[in-house]
């Protein structure tokens, strides 16, 4: 397929977690507040004055010095954030907000700030450490409800003065949505036998809305979009669709080789993807923006911690969902090693996707930078998309 | 400062003369005759508790049906580990504490076993038991006096582990063979694996899971509870203990669930709530504290009586496991505190001398949790007390009044925030890290047993700010890892060569009993 | 012997008996012992069960 104009620009952008367009908004005049988590929710983080950005830490070599803080046990997104941390890679911010959500980050953003890896000469700098649902009840909306408000509007309020009105967190979801729909139609070119966007393009795009101003790559995202709808695909066909669910995918060249092998990665369902992260909010007037927000953020959302049976059941129902929407084959469920949550969470999904809706599942631990781990996943996948090959052959076969 | 002992230990002095490489000891421990006799009643004692339990043929049945049933042919082998050296008021608390405890179990498993489905199948008994996690406070249970608090997982994970110190690898190897990574946290994995290979005991009209003790446990929960509800009928609830729990912003929060965790037991036992059955609970709650406090003051001056092993099991049973719902305990506590007081005032010590006075922190290794007793011996280090003991020490609302029963669902709430273990392992680094400094200073100590337990990551993310702060302050933190409950990884002597390599080449010290430096139990129960 | 000598006396033979038989099998261990020789015979039948893994 033809190359897709702005690709090259974004994948220079993630090249780094400091790159240029942050710069450029703080230039503006904008607040940066990062974030460790998607159970942040982004539209507050976006409010007039303010851009969020995503921490994560691309080409990550060594994690020595945070593996000593953190011993080699801990996920390693947590080591390599810190790490990236204490290298001054983060420097950037302006402040931190990340969820008591698991273990493993909550003790990254500690050890961040116990190191004072950030905020040096900066008086207003804060870290802030908020409480998020476990359930999707009512009790736990008015819990996020609230932990919103203490430590994410009040705090960029008094020390930013932000405005954190309704009015202002409307605007932010607006802006917001607006990426959304544009990541999200984008996306629907994956759908099809002929696809206009392998996944790892569209992995680019959709990781650049995390990391960078929404403001100042907008253009290029509606440019592209716009694009897409000319663009001839490929005539060779994909030995495979498969969807990929799973923990933090921020290296894009997890997609690049699941797809050199063959495999068209159809459908992202994993931390930093565009399902459900990059669903739109639609906000109605009869209730305060906040709580839509929290409650589209809850509701949604497909994080193993999330813990009654509901959300538990759902989060299989969902990934059986999308692989129907998206045309999936199978399904591969990855979890970044020593993470917990998605060590169980692939367990169970792995089995009940295969048993309850009759998909193929591989399911596999991987490096936080695969490029340490190539050959082993190549192996893997590689061997998944041949069983699929069977499978569809015999199934042929049985008329 | 190192505190002589000017009482001469009478019996056995050389501790080494106890082992060989067999699974089972040489021979019991000759303590003088007073001791030894008192030894040997109370062996008779718990022989009685294990003969009332086997000639009932429901739990002849269970033997036969559950694996994890085998590890409690060991259970005067473990007595025998935790009352190793001990003398007078010292073998006489740990004897009331233990020997309850076991009792205690044994109850817990009269229980199971009568209502499970394959072994007693007792329906009507059943329909009044609430399955509970075995890392969850039971407050939720205080006010319903007549349905049954049932921990299936304590007999079966957690007090198999300090029997037999491989009674976990066969169900790790389950977990693990269904595709959860060895890396996780062998407690849940092993309860996630009894689950999978159906070796629980299925009994309950609900169930009541709690994401306390932390990632591993909020996990497996699903695993297990995916069982329960599709294929047993049961259904369950997720009960939440709040990460930031010493925040204000979530104490509403964790009280409500409270509310819906009652609210759903009612509608699955058909049990109402009863006020005057909780305050009542509430006022033994009040006195486990008290009682606790007290212990741990003693603990504080050179001459602490109640410690090691037995102090933080023995916790574990009251505060955690029991929470006030057992009238039994009481005078358990009492009996404990008048040998502790007795102990304290004849100035009675557990060693020779006492060279070290040690904090132990992080969580502690199931299957060589003896090793605070064994560390007296060898190395004259007393434990005063361990993370896992320091867990509440407000007094809730005993009293019933309207204000008080709105107050009692944040008191419940609170102390199932104060989980033991959980209080410290999650809510920030300054429950974790910040108080153990201030423990060290109040306790005097001047060491601290750091077991770090290799898959606990919330334990782990704090290794280097453990390390940078002990030198700081000037505390020798003696790094002992382990994995909890699979000796595979570190076996018991791998565990203790850390502490003796600290001992001699850090401290350059010699041992108090050389014969136990090194003991040749890799293959003991 | 009178009965109310002897059935004192034989009483006191008995416990003395059972004393020194369970005293010997307590400072012995041969309780433990013998249980752990017991306890391969578990673990085989254990091994031998049908199992339904579920997941």
């Amino acid at each position: 397929m033809r190359d897709l104009k702005h690709l090259q620009y974004f994948e220079d952008l993630l090249q780094v977690a400091n790159n240029p367009l942050i710069g450029q908004a703080q230039a503006d005049g904008k607040i940066c507040v990062t974030y460790p988590c998607e159970n942040v929710p982004e539209p507050l983080l976006n409010l007039p004055g303010a851009f969020s950005v995503r921490l994560f830490a691309p080409n990550t070599g060594s994690t020595d010095i945070a593996t000593y803080y953190m011993t080699n046990l801990l996920c390693e997104t947590s080591r390599a954030l810190l790490e990236r941390a204490i290298e001054g890679g983060f420097n950037f911010a302006d402040c931190v907000i990340s969820p008591d959500g698991c273990t493993m980050m909550n003790r990254c953003v500690e050890n961040m700030e116990l190191l004072k890896t950030m905020g040096k000469d900066k008086p207003h700098f804060f870290w802030q450490y908020m409480e998020i649902p476990l359930k999707d009840d009512d009790n736990n909306l008015s819990l996020y409800k609230l932990q919103c408000k203490n430590h994410i509007l009040d705090p960029l309020h008094e020390a930013y003065g932000l405005d954190i009105s309704d009015a202002a967190i409307r605007q932010a979801v607006e802006e917001h949505n607006e990426v959304c729909r544009l990541i999200r139609q984008i996306g629907d070119f994956r759908k099809g036998e002929k696809p206009r966007i392998t996944g790892y393009e569209f992995h680019v795009l959709d990781l650049a809305t995390y990391v960078c101003p929404k403001y100042l790559i907008v253009d290029r995202l509606r440019e592209t979009l716009e694009e897409l709808k000319t663009r001839e695909p490929d005539g060779k066909p994909w030995r495979a669709r498969v969807v990929l669910v799973g923990s933090e995918a921020d290296d894009s060249g997890l997609i690049k080789l699941i797809e050199e092998v063959g495999a068209f990665v159809c459908a992202d369902r994993f931390c930093m993807g565009s399902l459900p992260g990059r669903d739109p909010i639609e906000l109605n007037d009869s209730e305060d923006a906040l709580t839509q927000v929290c409650r589209a953020y809850m509701h949604r959302c497909q994080c193993p911690r999330m813990m009654n049976m509901a959300k538990v059941y759902g989060r299989k129902q969902y990934v059986a969902d999308i692989a129907k929407e998206y045309g999936a084959d199978g399904v591969i469920y990855e979890q970044v090693k020593f993470c917990d949550p998605w060590a169980y969470e692939r367990t169970l999904g792995s089995v009940m996707l295969r048993d309850d809706y009759g998909y193929p599942v591989l399911s596999v631990d991987r490096p936080y930078n695969i490029s340490s781990s190539v050959g082993q996943m190549r192996t893997r996948v590689q061997a998944f998309v041949e069983s699929i090959e069977i499978k569809k052959l015999q199934r042929g076969q049985k008329g | 400062m190192t505190i002589h002992n000017d009482r001469a230990r009478p019996g056995d002095q050389n501790l080494g003369v106890l082992f060989n490489e067999g699974k089972v000891r040489r021979r019991r421990e000759w303590r003088g005759v007073k001791d030894t006799l008192y030894d040997y009643g109370r062996w008779l004692y718990i022989l009685s508790i294990l003969a009332r339990f086997i000639v009932k043929p429901r739990n002849i049945k269970a033997m036969f049906r559950y694996r994890w049933m085998a590890n409690y042919l060991a259970v005067p082998h473990m007595v025998d580990k935790f009352t190793m050296g001990l003398r007078d008021e010292p073998l006489r608390i740990v004897h009331t504490a233990m020997d309850f405890v076991v009792y205690d179990v044994a109850q817990t498993m009269e229980n199971i076993f009568r209502g499970d489905r394959r072994t007693g199948n007792d329906e009507k008994f059943s329909a009044k038991c609430v399955l509970t996690d075995e890392n969850a406070m039971t407050a939720f249970m205080m006010g319903f006096p007549t349905l049954k608090a049932i921990l299936r997982e304590v007999p079966t994970m957690f007090v198999a582990n300090l029997l037999n110190q491989y009674s976990t690898t066969h169900y790790l190897d389950v977990a693990q063979q269904a595709g959860i990574p060895g890396d996780v946290c062998p407690m849940p994995e092993a309860e996630a694996g009894i689950s999978i290979e159906d070796d629980f005991a299925v009994l309950g009209a609900c169930a009541v899971q709690v994401n306390t003790t932390c990632d591993g446990s909020l996990m497996g929960n699903g695993i297990i509870a995916k069982r329960l509800e599709r294929e047993y009928g049961i259904p369950t609830f997720q009960l939440v203990a709040p990460m930031r729990h010493r925040e204000a912003d979530v104490q509403d929060y964790a009280a409500q669930d409270i509310k819906n965790a009652i609210a759903f037991i009612e509608e699955h036992t058909g049990a109402k709530w009863d006020w005057d059955a909780y305050f009542e609970c509430a006022k033994r709650v009040n006195d486990i504290t008290r009682n606790r406090l007290a212990w741990l003051e003693m603990n504080s001056t050179n001459y602490p009586q109640f410690v090691g092993a037995p102090f933080s099991l023995y916790n574990d049973t009251n505060y955690m496991g029991n929470c006030g719902r057992s009238p039994k305990f009481p005078p358990i506590d009492r009996k404990i505190m008048k040998y502790a007081q007795h102990g304290y005032e004849a100035k009675r010590m557990m060693a020779p001398e006492y060279r070290h006075r040690a904090i132990i922190w992080g969580v502690q290794p199931q299957y060589v949790i003896d090793m605070l007793n064994w560390m007296i011996h060898c190395w004259g280090i007393v434990p005063l007390t361990d993370m896992l003991s320091m867990v509440n020490t407000r007094e809730i609302a005993e009293v019933d009044t309207p204000e008080n029963r709105e107050q009692a669902y944040y008191d419940m709430a609170w102390l199932n925030e104060n989980m033991i273990m959980r209080n410290r392992t999650h809510g920030g680094y300054k429950v974790l890290v910040d108080e153990l400094w201030q423990f060290c200073e109040q306790m005097n100590a001047d060491m601290v047993i750091m077991w770090e337990h290799m898959s606990c990551k919330a334990l782990d993310g704090m290794h280097g700010q453990f390390e940078e702060q002990a030198r700081e302050k000037g505390i020798h933190l003696v790094w002992v890892c382990h994995d909890l409950c699979d000796p595979r990884v570190y076996t018991r002597q791998a565990i203790r060569d850390q502490l003796n390599t600290y001992m001699r080449t850090v401290m350059r010290e010699e041992p108090l009993d050389p014969t136990i430096e090194v003991l040749p139990d890799e293959k003991a129960w | 012997m009178p009965k109310f000598v002897k059935i004192p006396l034989l009483a006191i033979a008995t416990l003395a008996g059972l004393f020194v038989v369970t005293f010997t099998v307590y400072f012995l261990n041969l309780d433990m012992k013998l249980l752990s020789k017991i306890e391969p015979f578990f673990l085989k039948h254990y091994d031998k069960m049908p199992r339904k893994n579920y997941v």
